[in-house]
């Protein structure tokens, strides 16, 4: 099943009054919609309580989609409108240049607007999970490295995975597993001890 | 479990190898934390220019205000009506091309069949004395009957055609 699957099983569960399910949901696009959102409401804090309250619109709209589009495209779509408003309501305009549908959120790039809204101290704390996160990477094998680097990165799936590695499905499989737990174990004590600083 | 976690976000699992997986998520903390790191180091990798702050403790607890929400009558339920729905009319389907496949096939060949048989008539009518008793002296040296017992192995049956008389 896609990844596309794997969401709408999660909504369903949703729908079936599993709170779990929505859990799940958010911690997978916490980031993109935070980024998403970050691009209408420069303020780091808000744009914290906005992603929030997009999450919490979606929640309760849930009962109501359909599957037609991806659940990510329609959360994308809540969560610009959700941004949109929140800049009427304080009477301010969304900034010009922000005009894209949610179909576009997953490819947008602006890496010096998203630093210039950090704060330091985020700032600070993305720095060293990125450090955390590389450094571990860079000590990997290298067969470890390329696979979860071709389906973190390139987005191939295991089949194709497989193919350029020229290995068995089964093996992509679990050297993906084990870059990824890899990369955790030296991520966890950091994210740890960043539990309580807003991370 | 951890592997099953990783591949079910790769979305490389089956449908319901993947329902028993959420399931099992549900009622593990640690199997939940592995999932939002997972997904973590993912975001890292493609965005390492930004990587927001986690929401998920907040939004986990302004949840905790929201009533559940249902939708019995989803896409789901629709979903499976409509397998049950295809899965009836495609059965139908097959029997009727059998059956207009064996009605076809009959057409063709009983005209075929009834030229060839030979007109049958009562052994007991017809059975002449002296093939009666040679039956009844040699049947039990009959290969075909060395297994069968009782009353079935003196039953014979005998077919005469016309051109016999």
């Amino acid at each position: 099943m896609s990844d596309r699957e794997v969401d709408q099983q999660l909504v369903e569960r949703v729908q079936r009054g599993d709170k779990h399910a929505f859990d799940l949901l958010v911690s997978k696009y916490q980031r993109k919609l935070g980024r998403l959102i970050s691009r209408f409401v420069r303020d780091p804090a808000e744009a914290e309580d906005v992603t929030q309250d997009a999450f919490i619109k979606a929640y309760r709209a849930l009962p109501g989609f359909r599957g037609e589009s991806a659940f990510y495209t329609w959360l994308y779509r809540i969560g610009i409108n959700t941004a949109k408003n929140h800049l009427l309501a304080n009477k301010r305009r969304p900034m010009s240049n922000m005009s894209f549908d949610a179909e576009d959120a997953e490819s947008f790039e602006d890496a010096s607007l998203l630093r210039e809204v950090s704060t330091p101290e985020n700032e600070l704390m993305s720095k060293q999970v990125v450090d955390a996160v590389q450094t571990s990477l860079q000590q990997l094998p290298e067969d470890l490295r390329s696979a979860l680097t071709l389906r973190e990165i390139e987005g191939l799936s295991y089949e194709e995975i497989a193919s350029v590695m020229n290995c068995p499905i089964g093996t992509v499989r679990s050297r993906i597993f084990r870059a990824r737990e890899a990369v955790a174990e030296n991520l966890r004590p950091l994210l740890e001890t960043s539990k309580n600083n807003r991370w | 479990m951890k592997q099953e976690i990783s591949a079910l976000m790769d979305g490389e699992l089956f449908e319901d190898e993947a329902e028993n997986l959420l399931g099992r998520i549900k009622r593990d903390s640690d199997a939940h934390g592995d999932w939002e790191i997972y997904h973590l180091i993912g975001d890292v990798l493609r965005q390492p220019e930004h990587v927001h702050c986690d929401l998920s403790a907040k939004v986990r607890k302004r949840m905790q205000d929201e009533p559940i929400v249902l939708a019995p009558h989803g896409r789901a339920v629709k979903q499976k009506m409509r397998t049950v729905a295809l899965s009836a009319a495609a059965s139908l389907a097959a029997v009727g091309v059998v059956a207009w496949m064996s009605l076809q096939i009959g057409h063709e060949t009983v005209p075929q069949m009834a030229m060839k048989q030979p007109v049958l008539r009562p052994a007991s009518a017809q059975i002449r004395p002296k093939a009666n008793d040679y039956l009844m002296a040699h049947h039990e040296f009959s290969p075909r009957i060395i297994d069968m017992s009782g009353g079935a192995s003196y039953i014979h049956t005998i077919a005469y055609t016309n051109n016999e008389k």
